[in-house]
Protein backbone atom coordinates (compact mmCIF):
# COMPACT_ATOMS: atom_id res chain seq x y z
CA UNK A 1 0.00 0.00 0.00
CA UNK A 2 1.18 3.50 -0.67
CA UNK A 3 0.77 6.18 1.95
CA UNK A 4 -1.74 7.96 -0.28
CA UNK A 5 -3.96 4.95 -0.87
CA UNK A 6 -7.09 5.64 1.13
CA UNK A 7 -8.87 2.69 -0.41
CA UNK A 8 -7.26 -0.60 0.67
CA UNK A 9 -10.59 -2.34 1.07
CA UNK A 10 -14.00 -2.40 2.70
CA UNK A 11 -14.34 -3.89 6.18
CA UNK A 12 -17.11 -4.58 8.69
CA UNK A 13 -16.11 -4.41 12.39
CA UNK A 14 -17.91 -7.10 14.40
CA UNK A 15 -17.89 -7.26 18.21
CA UNK A 16 -18.93 -10.29 20.23
CA UNK A 17 -19.90 -8.96 23.65
CA UNK A 18 -19.97 -12.06 25.83
CA UNK A 19 -21.36 -12.20 29.35
CA UNK A 20 -18.58 -13.51 31.62
CA UNK A 21 -20.52 -13.12 34.87
CA UNK A 22 -20.27 -15.92 37.45
CA UNK A 23 -23.53 -17.50 36.35
CA UNK A 24 -21.88 -18.38 33.03
CA UNK A 25 -19.48 -20.82 34.73
CA UNK A 26 -21.25 -23.94 33.44
CA UNK A 27 -21.71 -22.46 29.95
CA UNK A 28 -18.39 -20.81 29.23
CA UNK A 29 -16.82 -23.94 27.68
CA UNK A 30 -19.70 -24.18 25.22
CA UNK A 31 -19.25 -20.53 24.29
CA UNK A 32 -15.50 -20.91 23.83
CA UNK A 33 -16.11 -24.01 21.68
CA UNK A 34 -18.61 -22.07 19.60
CA UNK A 35 -16.19 -19.22 18.96
CA UNK A 36 -13.50 -21.71 17.94
CA UNK A 37 -15.97 -23.26 15.53
CA UNK A 38 -16.74 -19.81 14.10
CA UNK A 39 -13.02 -19.26 13.57
CA UNK A 40 -12.59 -22.59 11.76
CA UNK A 41 -15.59 -21.95 9.54
CA UNK A 42 -14.41 -18.48 8.55
CA UNK A 43 -11.02 -19.87 7.57
CA UNK A 44 -12.95 -21.78 4.89
CA UNK A 45 -14.57 -18.54 3.69
CA UNK A 46 -11.49 -16.44 2.95
CA UNK A 47 -13.22 -13.73 0.97
CA UNK A 48 -15.91 -13.12 3.57
CA UNK A 49 -13.30 -13.28 6.35
CA UNK A 50 -11.18 -10.66 4.59
CA UNK A 51 -13.98 -8.14 4.98
CA UNK A 52 -14.51 -8.65 8.71
CA UNK A 53 -12.49 -7.33 11.65
CA UNK A 54 -13.44 -9.36 14.68
CA UNK A 55 -13.32 -8.41 18.35
CA UNK A 56 -14.32 -10.51 21.36
CA UNK A 57 -15.04 -8.64 24.59
CA UNK A 58 -15.83 -10.39 27.85
CA UNK A 59 -17.92 -8.30 30.22
CA UNK A 60 -18.89 -8.66 33.88
CA UNK A 61 -18.04 -5.85 36.33
CA UNK A 62 -15.79 -4.47 33.61
CA UNK A 63 -14.76 -5.34 30.07
CA UNK A 64 -11.78 -7.49 29.15
CA UNK A 65 -10.63 -7.39 25.56
CA UNK A 66 -10.00 -10.99 24.42
CA UNK A 67 -9.61 -10.31 20.67
CA UNK A 68 -9.19 -6.90 19.05
CA UNK A 69 -10.05 -6.13 15.41
CA UNK A 70 -8.61 -9.46 14.31
CA UNK A 71 -8.33 -10.52 10.70
CA UNK A 72 -9.35 -14.11 11.46
CA UNK A 73 -7.34 -15.45 8.54
CA UNK A 74 -4.20 -14.59 10.47
CA UNK A 75 -5.35 -15.49 13.98
CA UNK A 76 -4.27 -18.78 15.55
CA UNK A 77 -6.38 -19.20 18.66
CA UNK A 78 -8.93 -17.17 20.56
CA UNK A 79 -8.04 -16.40 24.18
CA UNK A 80 -10.60 -18.09 26.41
CA UNK A 81 -13.53 -16.32 28.00
CA UNK A 82 -13.44 -16.68 31.79
CA UNK A 83 -16.37 -16.42 34.21
CA UNK A 84 -16.03 -13.69 36.83
CA UNK A 85 -18.09 -11.05 38.69
CA UNK A 86 -21.56 -9.65 37.97
CA UNK A 87 -23.46 -8.50 34.89
CA UNK A 88 -22.75 -4.83 34.16
CA UNK A 89 -24.39 -3.78 30.91
CA UNK A 90 -23.37 -0.25 31.90
CA UNK A 91 -19.66 -1.16 31.82
CA UNK A 92 -20.14 -2.97 28.52
CA UNK A 93 -21.89 -0.10 26.75
CA UNK A 94 -19.58 2.58 28.19
CA UNK A 95 -16.63 0.59 26.86
CA UNK A 96 -18.13 0.42 23.37
CA UNK A 97 -18.88 4.18 23.36
CA UNK A 98 -15.14 4.81 23.51
CA UNK A 99 -13.95 1.73 21.69
CA UNK A 100 -15.96 1.79 18.48
CA UNK A 101 -15.16 5.35 17.31
CA UNK A 102 -11.48 4.74 18.08
CA UNK A 103 -11.50 1.47 16.14
CA UNK A 104 -13.25 3.04 13.16
CA UNK A 105 -10.76 5.92 13.10
CA UNK A 106 -7.91 3.42 13.30
CA UNK A 107 -9.24 1.35 10.39
CA UNK A 108 -9.80 4.46 8.28
CA UNK A 109 -6.29 5.63 9.08
CA UNK A 110 -5.06 2.30 7.74
CA UNK A 111 -6.83 3.07 4.46
CA UNK A 112 -10.01 1.02 4.86
CA UNK A 113 -13.56 2.05 4.03
CA UNK A 114 -15.66 1.02 7.02
CA UNK A 115 -19.24 -0.24 7.19
CA UNK A 116 -21.47 0.27 10.21
CA UNK A 117 -20.16 -1.92 13.05
CA UNK A 118 -22.24 -4.77 14.47
CA UNK A 119 -22.32 -5.87 18.11
CA UNK A 120 -23.52 -9.38 19.03
CA UNK A 121 -24.36 -9.48 22.75
CA UNK A 122 -24.87 -12.83 24.48
CA UNK A 123 -26.11 -12.79 28.08
CA UNK A 124 -27.54 -15.39 30.43
CA UNK A 125 -28.89 -13.08 33.06
CA UNK A 126 -30.35 -9.76 33.99
CA UNK A 127 -28.22 -6.62 34.19
CA UNK A 128 -27.18 -5.37 37.63
CA UNK A 129 -30.33 -3.80 39.13
CA UNK A 130 -28.44 -0.93 40.74
CA UNK A 131 -27.16 0.47 37.45
CA UNK A 132 -28.77 2.70 34.83
CA UNK A 133 -27.46 1.16 31.63
CA UNK A 134 -30.17 2.61 29.41
CA UNK A 135 -28.62 6.06 29.05
CA UNK A 136 -25.28 4.53 28.05
CA UNK A 137 -27.09 2.29 25.56
CA UNK A 138 -28.95 5.28 24.12
CA UNK A 139 -25.69 7.21 23.68
CA UNK A 140 -23.98 4.19 22.14
CA UNK A 141 -26.68 3.62 19.55
CA UNK A 142 -27.54 7.28 18.80
CA UNK A 143 -25.98 8.04 15.42
CA UNK A 144 -25.86 11.77 16.29
CA UNK A 145 -23.92 11.08 19.50
CA UNK A 146 -21.51 8.23 18.83
CA UNK A 147 -19.40 8.11 15.70
CA UNK A 148 -20.21 4.87 13.86
CA UNK A 149 -23.00 3.94 16.31
CA UNK A 150 -23.37 0.17 15.88
CA UNK A 151 -26.22 -2.15 15.09
CA UNK A 152 -26.76 -4.29 18.22
CA UNK A 153 -27.97 -7.88 18.00
CA UNK A 154 -28.90 -9.28 21.42
CA UNK A 155 -29.34 -12.94 22.35
CA UNK A 156 -30.63 -13.95 25.75
CA UNK A 157 -30.27 -17.41 27.33
CA UNK A 158 -31.29 -19.01 30.65
CA UNK A 159 -32.62 -16.17 32.86
CA UNK A 160 -32.30 -13.35 30.36
CA UNK A 161 -35.30 -11.04 30.39
CA UNK A 162 -37.04 -10.80 27.03
CA UNK A 163 -37.98 -7.16 27.51
CA UNK A 164 -34.37 -6.24 28.34
CA UNK A 165 -33.05 -8.11 25.30
CA UNK A 166 -35.58 -6.31 23.13
CA UNK A 167 -34.42 -2.96 24.55
CA UNK A 168 -30.78 -3.76 23.91
CA UNK A 169 -31.35 -4.79 20.27
CA UNK A 170 -31.39 -1.84 17.88
CA UNK A 171 -34.21 -3.33 15.82
CA UNK A 172 -37.03 -5.64 16.87
CA UNK A 173 -35.76 -8.35 14.54
CA UNK A 174 -32.29 -8.14 16.14
CA UNK A 175 -33.44 -9.40 19.59
CA UNK A 176 -33.60 -13.13 20.37
CA UNK A 177 -34.24 -15.19 23.51
CA UNK A 178 -33.76 -18.94 23.86
CA UNK A 179 -36.91 -20.97 24.19
CA UNK A 180 -37.69 -22.06 27.75
CA UNK A 181 -36.38 -25.49 28.67
CA UNK A 182 -33.89 -25.56 25.81
CA UNK A 183 -30.55 -27.37 26.18
CA UNK A 184 -28.37 -24.33 26.87
CA UNK A 185 -25.16 -25.88 25.53
CA UNK A 186 -26.93 -26.66 22.27
CA UNK A 187 -28.45 -23.20 22.23
CA UNK A 188 -25.02 -21.57 22.55
CA UNK A 189 -23.71 -23.77 19.74
CA UNK A 190 -26.61 -22.63 17.60
CA UNK A 191 -26.00 -19.00 18.56
CA UNK A 192 -22.42 -19.36 17.39
CA UNK A 193 -23.53 -21.08 14.19
CA UNK A 194 -25.98 -18.26 13.52
CA UNK A 195 -23.29 -15.71 14.34
CA UNK A 196 -21.00 -17.42 11.85
CA UNK A 197 -23.66 -17.36 9.16
CA UNK A 198 -24.35 -13.70 9.89
CA UNK A 199 -20.67 -12.82 9.70
CA UNK A 200 -20.26 -14.62 6.37
CA UNK A 201 -23.45 -13.17 4.91
CA UNK A 202 -22.57 -9.68 6.12
CA UNK A 203 -19.06 -9.96 4.74
CA UNK A 204 -20.48 -10.93 1.40
CA UNK A 205 -23.20 -8.33 1.40
CA UNK A 206 -20.64 -5.55 1.59
CA UNK A 207 -20.40 -5.93 -2.14
CA UNK A 208 -24.03 -6.49 -2.88
CA UNK A 209 -26.52 -3.75 -3.45
CA UNK A 210 -28.35 -4.30 -0.19
CA UNK A 211 -28.32 -1.92 2.76
CA UNK A 212 -29.02 -4.11 5.75
CA UNK A 213 -26.95 -6.18 8.12
CA UNK A 214 -27.62 -9.84 7.52
CA UNK A 215 -28.74 -11.41 10.79
CA UNK A 216 -29.49 -15.10 10.91
CA UNK A 217 -32.04 -16.10 13.54
CA UNK A 218 -30.43 -18.71 15.79
CA UNK A 219 -32.19 -22.05 15.75
CA UNK A 220 -34.18 -22.50 18.95
CA UNK A 221 -34.53 -18.78 19.51
CA UNK A 222 -37.61 -16.66 19.27
CA UNK A 223 -37.63 -12.98 18.48
CA UNK A 224 -37.61 -11.19 21.85
CA UNK A 225 -40.72 -9.16 21.29
CA UNK A 226 -42.80 -12.31 20.70
CA UNK A 227 -42.36 -13.65 24.23
CA UNK A 228 -42.90 -10.51 26.25
CA UNK B 1 0.32 17.47 -13.17
CA UNK B 2 0.68 13.81 -14.15
CA UNK B 3 0.23 11.34 -11.35
CA UNK B 4 2.92 8.68 -11.02
CA UNK B 5 1.98 5.11 -11.86
CA UNK B 6 0.97 2.86 -8.96
CA UNK B 7 3.77 2.77 -6.45
CA UNK B 8 2.14 -0.11 -4.59
CA UNK B 9 2.77 -3.58 -5.91
CA UNK B 10 1.12 -4.29 -9.24
CA UNK B 11 2.18 -7.75 -10.23
CA UNK B 12 1.15 -10.39 -12.66
CA UNK B 13 0.65 -13.77 -11.08
CA UNK B 14 1.03 -17.16 -12.76
CA UNK B 15 4.80 -17.11 -13.06
CA UNK B 16 5.13 -14.12 -15.31
CA UNK B 17 2.52 -15.35 -17.78
CA UNK B 18 1.37 -12.25 -19.67
CA UNK B 19 -2.25 -13.16 -18.93
CA UNK B 20 -1.71 -13.85 -15.26
CA UNK B 21 -3.94 -12.00 -12.86
CA UNK B 22 -2.94 -8.42 -12.22
CA UNK B 23 -2.54 -7.88 -8.50
CA UNK B 24 -2.97 -4.50 -6.84
CA UNK B 25 -1.85 -4.39 -3.21
CA UNK B 26 -2.77 -7.68 -1.55
CA UNK B 27 -4.32 -10.30 -3.83
CA UNK B 28 -7.56 -12.06 -3.00
CA UNK B 29 -7.36 -15.81 -2.42
CA UNK B 30 -6.44 -18.02 -5.36
CA UNK B 31 -8.97 -20.67 -6.43
CA UNK B 32 -10.50 -22.24 -9.50
CA UNK B 33 -13.80 -20.52 -10.38
CA UNK B 34 -16.96 -22.59 -10.04
CA UNK B 35 -19.31 -22.74 -13.03
CA UNK B 36 -22.31 -20.46 -12.65
CA UNK B 37 -25.67 -21.94 -11.81
CA UNK B 38 -28.67 -21.10 -13.96
CA UNK B 39 -30.53 -22.43 -16.94
CA UNK B 40 -29.09 -20.20 -19.64
CA UNK B 41 -25.47 -19.75 -20.69
CA UNK B 42 -23.85 -16.80 -18.95
CA UNK B 43 -20.18 -16.18 -19.81
CA UNK B 44 -17.77 -15.28 -17.04
CA UNK B 45 -16.30 -12.40 -19.02
CA UNK B 46 -17.42 -10.37 -21.99
CA UNK B 47 -15.44 -7.72 -23.79
CA UNK B 48 -15.93 -5.65 -26.91
CA UNK B 49 -14.32 -2.80 -28.70
CA UNK B 50 -14.56 -0.83 -31.90
CA UNK B 51 -13.97 2.61 -33.34
CA UNK B 52 -16.12 5.07 -35.22
CA UNK B 53 -14.75 8.16 -36.93
CA UNK B 54 -15.32 10.07 -33.69
CA UNK B 55 -14.58 7.71 -30.79
CA UNK B 56 -12.86 4.52 -29.73
CA UNK B 57 -15.00 2.36 -27.45
CA UNK B 58 -13.95 -0.42 -25.10
CA UNK B 59 -16.32 -2.41 -22.94
CA UNK B 60 -15.88 -5.26 -20.50
CA UNK B 61 -17.89 -7.03 -17.84
CA UNK B 62 -16.20 -9.57 -15.58
CA UNK B 63 -17.64 -11.91 -12.96
CA UNK B 64 -16.54 -10.99 -9.46
CA UNK B 65 -14.28 -13.27 -7.45
CA UNK B 66 -17.00 -13.91 -4.85
CA UNK B 67 -19.44 -15.03 -7.56
CA UNK B 68 -16.74 -17.22 -9.09
CA UNK B 69 -16.11 -18.75 -5.66
CA UNK B 70 -19.82 -19.28 -4.97
CA UNK B 71 -20.70 -20.51 -8.48
CA UNK B 72 -23.07 -17.63 -9.13
CA UNK B 73 -23.45 -15.95 -12.51
CA UNK B 74 -22.12 -12.52 -13.36
CA UNK B 75 -24.86 -10.08 -12.36
CA UNK B 76 -23.38 -7.05 -14.14
CA UNK B 77 -23.83 -6.38 -17.82
CA UNK B 78 -23.11 -3.85 -20.53
CA UNK B 79 -24.17 -3.09 -24.09
CA UNK B 80 -23.27 -0.56 -26.77
CA UNK B 81 -24.32 0.42 -30.27
CA UNK B 82 -24.08 3.24 -32.79
CA UNK B 83 -26.06 5.11 -35.37
CA UNK B 84 -24.31 5.08 -38.71
CA UNK B 85 -25.94 8.27 -39.99
CA UNK B 86 -25.04 10.60 -37.15
CA UNK B 87 -22.08 8.72 -35.67
CA UNK B 88 -23.69 8.78 -32.23
CA UNK B 89 -22.50 5.99 -29.94
CA UNK B 90 -24.79 4.75 -27.16
CA UNK B 91 -23.83 2.59 -24.20
CA UNK B 92 -25.22 1.17 -20.97
CA UNK B 93 -23.89 -0.57 -17.86
CA UNK B 94 -26.03 -2.31 -15.25
CA UNK B 95 -25.56 -4.10 -11.94
CA UNK B 96 -28.25 -6.60 -10.99
CA UNK B 97 -29.17 -6.36 -7.29
CA UNK B 98 -27.90 -9.53 -5.63
CA UNK B 99 -30.97 -9.98 -3.44
CA UNK B 100 -33.22 -10.19 -6.51
CA UNK B 101 -33.83 -13.74 -7.73
CA UNK B 102 -32.64 -13.27 -11.33
CA UNK B 103 -30.50 -10.12 -11.22
CA UNK B 104 -28.38 -11.12 -14.21
CA UNK B 105 -31.48 -11.21 -16.40
CA UNK B 106 -32.51 -7.78 -15.10
CA UNK B 107 -29.09 -6.30 -15.85
CA UNK B 108 -28.89 -7.82 -19.32
CA UNK B 109 -32.41 -6.77 -20.22
CA UNK B 110 -31.91 -3.22 -18.92
CA UNK B 111 -28.72 -2.72 -20.94
CA UNK B 112 -30.04 -4.10 -24.21
CA UNK B 113 -33.39 -2.39 -23.90
CA UNK B 114 -31.72 0.94 -23.04
CA UNK B 115 -29.40 0.73 -26.04
CA UNK B 116 -32.30 -0.07 -28.39
CA UNK B 117 -34.41 2.78 -27.06
CA UNK B 118 -31.51 5.25 -27.21
CA UNK B 119 -30.75 4.26 -30.79
CA UNK B 120 -34.40 4.71 -31.75
CA UNK B 121 -34.39 8.20 -30.25
CA UNK B 122 -31.03 9.06 -31.82
CA UNK B 123 -32.31 8.07 -35.26
CA UNK B 124 -35.44 10.15 -34.80
CA UNK B 125 -33.68 13.03 -33.06
CA UNK B 126 -30.78 13.91 -35.27
CA UNK B 127 -28.15 12.16 -33.23
CA UNK B 128 -29.45 12.95 -29.75
CA UNK B 129 -31.43 11.13 -27.11
CA UNK B 130 -34.33 13.53 -26.62
CA UNK B 131 -36.41 11.96 -23.85
CA UNK B 132 -34.49 10.38 -20.99
CA UNK B 133 -37.63 9.91 -18.92
CA UNK B 134 -39.06 7.81 -21.71
CA UNK B 135 -35.86 5.77 -21.74
CA UNK B 136 -36.24 4.88 -18.06
CA UNK B 137 -39.95 4.21 -18.48
CA UNK B 138 -39.22 1.86 -21.36
CA UNK B 139 -36.72 -0.09 -19.24
CA UNK B 140 -39.21 -0.14 -16.36
CA UNK B 141 -41.92 -1.70 -18.49
CA UNK B 142 -39.57 -4.13 -20.20
CA UNK B 143 -38.52 -5.39 -16.77
CA UNK B 144 -42.15 -5.76 -15.69
CA UNK B 145 -43.01 -7.54 -18.91
CA UNK B 146 -40.10 -9.94 -18.44
CA UNK B 147 -41.06 -10.52 -14.80
CA UNK B 148 -44.56 -11.41 -15.95
CA UNK B 149 -43.15 -13.94 -18.42
CA UNK B 150 -40.84 -15.48 -15.85
CA UNK B 151 -43.59 -15.83 -13.26
CA UNK B 152 -46.26 -16.71 -15.82
CA UNK B 153 -48.34 -13.90 -14.38
CA UNK B 154 -50.44 -11.62 -16.52
CA UNK B 155 -49.06 -8.48 -14.86
CA UNK B 156 -46.10 -8.35 -12.52
CA UNK B 157 -46.31 -5.35 -10.21
CA UNK B 158 -43.32 -3.20 -9.32
CA UNK B 159 -42.50 -5.07 -6.10
CA UNK B 160 -42.64 -8.46 -7.79
CA UNK B 161 -40.46 -7.16 -10.61
CA UNK B 162 -37.92 -5.71 -8.17
CA UNK B 163 -37.80 -8.98 -6.25
CA UNK B 164 -37.00 -10.81 -9.46
CA UNK B 165 -35.02 -8.43 -11.66
CA UNK B 166 -33.90 -5.31 -9.73
CA UNK B 167 -30.95 -3.62 -11.38
CA UNK B 168 -29.05 -0.36 -11.52
CA UNK B 169 -28.54 1.31 -14.90
CA UNK B 170 -26.28 3.99 -16.32
CA UNK B 171 -26.97 4.81 -19.95
CA UNK B 172 -25.54 7.45 -22.20
CA UNK B 173 -24.93 8.77 -25.69
CA UNK B 174 -21.83 10.30 -27.28
CA UNK B 175 -22.71 12.57 -30.18
CA UNK B 176 -19.94 13.94 -32.41
CA UNK B 177 -20.17 17.59 -33.37
CA UNK B 178 -18.02 20.40 -34.65
CA UNK B 179 -16.79 21.22 -31.14
CA UNK B 180 -15.96 17.68 -30.12
CA UNK B 181 -17.98 14.85 -28.63
CA UNK B 182 -21.05 15.72 -26.54
CA UNK B 183 -21.81 13.22 -23.79
CA UNK B 184 -25.23 12.93 -22.16
CA UNK B 185 -26.16 10.23 -19.67
CA UNK B 186 -28.45 9.24 -16.85
CA UNK B 187 -27.93 6.87 -13.95
CA UNK B 188 -30.18 5.06 -11.51
CA UNK B 189 -28.12 3.52 -8.74
CA UNK B 190 -24.49 3.70 -7.74
CA UNK B 191 -22.61 3.35 -11.01
CA UNK B 192 -19.90 5.94 -11.38
CA UNK B 193 -18.69 8.28 -14.11
CA UNK B 194 -15.09 9.46 -14.38
CA UNK B 195 -12.94 11.42 -16.76
CA UNK B 196 -9.36 10.48 -17.39
CA UNK B 197 -6.91 13.09 -18.57
CA UNK B 198 -3.30 13.97 -17.87
CA UNK B 199 -2.95 10.48 -16.39
CA UNK B 200 -5.38 11.25 -13.63
CA UNK B 201 -8.79 9.76 -13.01
CA UNK B 202 -11.36 12.25 -11.74
CA UNK B 203 -14.80 11.28 -10.37
CA UNK B 204 -17.50 13.17 -12.27
CA UNK B 205 -20.72 11.79 -10.84
CA UNK B 206 -22.31 8.79 -9.15
CA UNK B 207 -20.60 6.12 -7.11
CA UNK B 208 -20.88 5.56 -3.37
CA UNK B 209 -20.40 8.37 -0.89
CA UNK B 210 -19.49 8.01 2.77
CA UNK B 211 -22.12 9.34 5.18
CA UNK B 212 -21.54 12.21 7.60
CA UNK B 213 -20.08 9.71 10.07
CA UNK B 214 -17.59 8.51 7.48
CA UNK B 215 -19.17 5.07 7.11
CA UNK B 216 -19.94 3.56 3.72
CA UNK B 217 -23.24 1.94 2.86
CA UNK B 218 -24.37 -0.34 0.07
CA UNK B 219 -27.87 1.16 -0.06
CA UNK B 220 -28.77 1.67 -3.68
CA UNK B 221 -31.59 2.84 -5.93
CA UNK B 222 -32.58 0.40 -8.61
CA UNK B 223 -34.98 -0.12 -11.49
CA UNK B 224 -37.86 -0.89 -11.92
CA UNK B 225 -38.26 1.98 -9.44
CA UNK B 226 -37.82 5.19 -11.43
CA UNK B 227 -36.70 8.05 -9.17
CA UNK B 228 -38.26 11.49 -9.51
CA UNK B 229 -36.22 14.33 -10.85
CA UNK B 230 -33.55 12.40 -12.71
CA UNK B 231 -31.54 14.94 -14.70
CA UNK B 232 -29.16 13.90 -17.45
CA UNK B 233 -25.51 14.81 -17.03
CA UNK B 234 -24.05 16.68 -20.02
CA UNK B 235 -20.37 17.13 -20.77
CA UNK B 236 -18.16 17.93 -23.72
CA UNK B 237 -15.40 15.41 -24.06
CA UNK B 238 -12.26 17.31 -24.95
CA UNK B 239 -9.57 15.66 -27.05
CA UNK B 240 -7.19 13.83 -24.75
CA UNK B 241 -9.90 13.16 -22.19
CA UNK B 242 -11.37 9.70 -21.73
CA UNK B 243 -14.83 8.98 -20.33
CA UNK B 244 -15.25 5.97 -18.02
CA UNK B 245 -18.62 4.63 -16.89
CA UNK B 246 -18.53 1.69 -14.50
CA UNK B 247 -20.52 -0.27 -11.97
CA UNK B 248 -19.71 -0.14 -8.24
CA UNK B 249 -17.46 -3.17 -8.52
CA UNK B 250 -15.06 -0.89 -10.39
CA UNK B 251 -16.02 2.31 -8.58
CA UNK B 252 -15.51 0.95 -5.08
CA UNK B 253 -11.98 -0.10 -5.97
CA UNK B 254 -11.22 3.24 -7.63
CA UNK B 255 -12.53 5.17 -4.62
CA UNK B 256 -11.68 8.84 -4.67
CA UNK B 257 -9.44 8.42 -7.71
CA UNK B 258 -6.20 8.73 -5.75
CA UNK B 259 -5.41 5.13 -4.88
CA UNK B 260 -3.40 2.40 -6.55
CA UNK B 261 -6.30 1.04 -8.61
CA UNK B 262 -7.12 4.50 -9.97
CA UNK B 263 -3.47 5.05 -10.85
CA UNK B 264 -3.31 1.71 -12.63
CA UNK B 265 -6.22 2.60 -14.89
CA UNK B 266 -5.06 6.19 -15.38
CA UNK B 267 -1.74 4.86 -16.55
CA UNK B 268 -2.98 1.98 -18.70
CA UNK B 269 -5.91 3.73 -20.37
CA UNK B 270 -4.10 6.81 -21.61
CA UNK B 271 -4.97 5.47 -25.04
CA UNK B 272 -7.19 2.61 -26.22
CA UNK B 273 -5.93 -0.87 -25.44
CA UNK B 274 -7.08 -4.05 -27.18
CA UNK B 275 -10.48 -5.20 -25.89
CA UNK B 276 -9.05 -8.37 -24.38
CA UNK B 277 -6.43 -6.35 -22.52
CA UNK B 278 -9.21 -4.03 -21.32
CA UNK B 279 -11.03 -6.99 -19.76
CA UNK B 280 -7.75 -8.32 -18.34
CA UNK B 281 -7.10 -5.00 -16.60
CA UNK B 282 -10.61 -4.91 -15.20
CA UNK B 283 -10.16 -8.39 -13.74
CA UNK B 284 -7.37 -7.26 -11.36
CA UNK B 285 -7.21 -8.89 -7.95
CA UNK B 286 -7.24 -6.90 -4.71
CA UNK B 287 -8.56 -8.38 -1.49
CA UNK B 288 -12.08 -7.34 -0.38
CA UNK B 289 -12.86 -6.02 -3.88
CA UNK B 290 -14.59 -9.12 -5.22
CA UNK B 291 -17.79 -7.77 -6.77
CA UNK B 292 -18.64 -8.06 -10.47
CA UNK B 293 -17.03 -5.24 -12.45
CA UNK B 294 -18.21 -3.57 -15.63
CA UNK B 295 -16.62 -0.66 -17.43
CA UNK B 296 -17.17 1.27 -20.66
CA UNK B 297 -14.47 3.64 -21.90
CA UNK B 298 -14.73 6.21 -24.69
CA UNK B 299 -11.77 8.03 -26.22
CA UNK B 300 -12.49 10.89 -28.64
CA UNK B 301 -10.53 10.08 -31.76
CA UNK B 302 -7.59 12.19 -32.71
CA UNK B 303 -4.66 11.85 -35.00
CA UNK B 304 -1.88 9.43 -34.31
CA UNK B 305 -1.40 5.71 -34.37
CA UNK B 306 -3.95 3.54 -32.63
CA UNK B 307 -3.30 0.38 -30.71
CA UNK B 308 -4.81 -2.43 -32.75
CA UNK B 309 -6.28 -5.69 -31.69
Amino acid sequence: MTMTDSNRGHVLPIYVLADESGSMTDLIDDLNDGLRSLHRTLLGEPMAAAKVRFSVLGFSDDVVERVHLADLRGTDEFPLLTPRGRTSYLAAFEDLIDRIPADVRSLKAEGYQVHRPAVFLLSDGRPNPDEDWKDAHRRLTDRNTTLAAPNVIACGIVDADARTIDEVATRPEFGFVAEKGADVGAVIAKFCAALTASVIASGRSLDSAHPVLEVEKPEGFTVAIDVI
Amino acid sequence: MPVPPPSGPVEEEAGGCPWGTLVVGTAGPAFEPRPPTGLSYRPDTVCDGWSTDAVDLRLASVRGYQHRYDGRPREDDAAAGWDECTGTVVFAVADGVSEARQPHIGAQLACRCAVEEMLAQVRAGGGFVTDWRRLLSTVHWQLREQAGRLTRARDADVEETAGLLATTLAAGAATPGPGGVEITLVSVGDSGIWTLGHERLRPLAGGKRAGTDGLVSSAVQSLPYVPDGILPLRRSLAPGTTLLVGTDGFGDAVGDGRGDVARLFASELRRPVPPVRFAHLLDFSRETFDDDRTLVALWPRSEGPRCGR
